[in-house]
């Protein structure tokens, strides 16, 4: 099976599941229905603005989770991680140079799950300020993931980006590579973030956004619209803290209209649910953990029992700002 | 464009607490039971130079101090630093070299014409001294379990770096002589690496190395201030050359 293939029958599928859920009269909200089909699994796919390949919604991160060195048991712990991420329909893996032991975990991951290529939707960075050093780095990447070829390569943290875009570009030119972005996770790097973007032809761009991080509604997210820019979410959680500190706080009434059953799902329907977004990559360790953070974009998460109507996937704009409300409330 | 500094303390913590501490629990479970023995023959050779530190067989224990030593730094090195914690950090390239070049001063200690001398005088150094072996060794281990984790995880004085380090500052502080410091920034350097790491994975006992490499160059600096490091036996000074 091709990309092409999961692109033209993910869409007939959403076609049809979309139509469905909007007889029922629960609409996907919050998002222009150009952006986003359903997939078989279920989950919600978005559209890459530079083609018209989908994605699912929801990825897998690897930072800080999967550098667990050689460890066997937890090599075999992150394997089963991704074992029920692709199982679910996860497509996603993002990680980087930065990351310790995490590419090799992944590449452990694939071979050991004998993952087919066309399954991942391969993503990673290079992280440089060696301006001659940023082959030879995504060389020992694509040679730690146990592939050949990218999917994504993205200037992390935007180190030495005049010299790793063109690169990355080269490489995208050439045909062994299919998207180039740049990454940050930090609010004091979004001035530098608007130049890049204005400057450089990108495909994607990684960003961190949650309910509580949301410096990147006021430009950057809307730039990246603009200029058909995809984008990646990273740090939904705040690397855990965020689902920590609400640990133990009853969710709100409305989380059951959303069909979300944790603090996890309803921040990551938040997330998405922004039409900007074209990806979040919660990272996690835990296999049940995996599975509700894709159930997050689940289309038929469940059934309304007082209207037997299909629960709606993701928040309008009322219910955002109620999102917000309520972790400000509860922390 | 970004700079290095650009980046916070945690932004360069890239692995978890839980992946820290179980790379005691396989290092120790994969060379079991020499880590065991490294630490009963560290705790031995401690309990013979605080029991013996003023009367005979002083001149085999200033050289079997210093080898027993060099063979702690190189093993936490060499394996531990170089097998274990390497892949999941690469800033430890960077450090590697403190436990290469302690363990070459610690052989250079070994079998120079004068040896370290190792004895208890009474003072502020000695106390110091002692109670930093005190926190390495019977103490140490048992974080592991005062925090949850399995025995098997425990840090070992000898192969582990944390406690060896502290041990080794405990140590140099019962000796006496200038040379001495020279073997103290690396074990001191490691406290700080180490205290920064434990603080950016939240860990309740990240100010103890900080704190124990400070009680040693504050112990450093009382002993130059006494003269202790040159006078020869008399009062409390019960270590003659």
């Amino acid at each position: 099976m091709t990309f092409a293939d999961i692109s033209r029958r993910t869409f007939l599928m959403g076609a049809a599941r979309l139509g469905a859920v909007t007889v029922a009269g629960v609409p996907f909200i919050g998002t222009s229905h150009g952006q986003q089909v359903a997939s078989e699994s279920g989950v919600l796919h978005r559209k890459i603005p530079a083609s018209d390949e989908t994605i699912p919604a929801i990825g897998l991160g690897s930072w800080i989770t999967f550098n667990v060195g050689n460890d066997p048991v937890l090599l075999k712990n992150c394997a089963d991680v991704m074992g029920a991420f692709f199982a679910g329909g996860g497509k996603m893996i993002d990680s980087s140079p930065m990351y310790g032991s995490s590419q090799a975990t992944i590449g452990h991951g694939l071979a050991s799950l004998g993952i087919n290529r066309q399954q991942v939707f391969a993503t990673d960075k290079v992280w440089t300020r060696d301006e001659k050093g940023g082959a030879d780095q995504i060389s020992q990447t694509a040679e730690n993931w146990g592939i050949s070829r990218f999917d994504l390569l993205q200037v992390h943290n935007m180190l030495d980006w005049e010299d790793q875009l063109p690169l990355l570009q080269d490489k995208k030119n050439a045909g062994a590579l299919r998207y180039v972005g740049v990454t940050t996770s930090h609010e004091r790097r979004h001035d530098l973030l608007g130049v890049v973007m204005e400057r450089a032809p990108l495909d994607f761009i990684q960003v961190t956004y949650n309910p509580l991080d949301r410096a990147v509604e006021n430009r950057i997210l809307p730039m990246a619209q603009e200029r058909g820019m995809g984008v990646i979410i990273n740090r939904p959680f705040r690397g855990g803290h965020l689902t920590k500190a609400l640990r133990g706080t009853p969710l709100p009434g409305f989380a059951t209209e959303l069909g979300a059953q944790s603090w996890a799902q309803l921040i990551l329907k938040y997330i998405i649910s922004h039409p900007a977004v074209t990806c979040a990559i919660p990272a996690t360790t835990r296999v049940d953990h995996m599975r509700e953070n894709l159930a997050a974009a689940m289309q038929d998460a469940g059934t309304n029992t007082n209207t037997n109507a299909q629960y709606s996937v993701l928040p309008d704009e009322k219910i955002r700002h109620a999102i917000i409300t309520a972790i400000g409330n509860a922390l | 464009m970004t700079e290095w500094w650009d980046y916070h303390l945690v932004d360069f913590l890239l692995f978890s607490s839980r992946v820290y501490y179980r790379l005691f629990a396989i290092f120790n479970q994969a060379f079991w039971p020499v880590n065991l023995l490294l630490y009963l023959a560290g705790a031995g050779l401690v309990f013979w130079v605080l029991r013996r530190a003023h009367t005979g067989r002083r001149h085999l224990m200033s050289r079997l101090v210093p080898l027993v030593l060099a063979m702690m730094w190189a093993w936490s090195g060499a394996v531990f630093m170089g097998y274990y914690y390497q892949p999941i950090n690469w800033a430890v390239p960077y450090v590697l070299p403190l436990f290469g070049v302690q363990t070459f001063m610690l052989v250079v200690f070994c079998v120079r014409k004068t040896p370290l001398l190792f004895c208890w005088r009474g003072d502020f150094s000695s106390m110091a001294g002692v109670a930093l072996l005190i926190l390495a060794i019977p103490v140490y281990p048992f974080f592991s379990l005062l925090s949850g984790r399995e025995i098997m995880a425990a840090e070992l004085f000898g192969s582990a770096p944390d406690p060896t380090a502290i041990g080794t500052l405990g140590l140099l502080l019962l000796a006496r002589g200038t040379w001495r410091w020279l073997l103290l920034p690396a074990p001191v350097l490691w406290c700080l690496v180490t205290s920064l790491t434990l603080w950016a994975m939240d860990q309740d006992i990240a100010w103890l190395p900080v704190v124990s490499a400070w009680l040693a160059i504050l112990g450093g600096w009382m002993d130059a201030k006494s003269g202790v490091t040159r006078k020869s036996a008399s009062g409390t000074d019960r270590c003659p050359t």
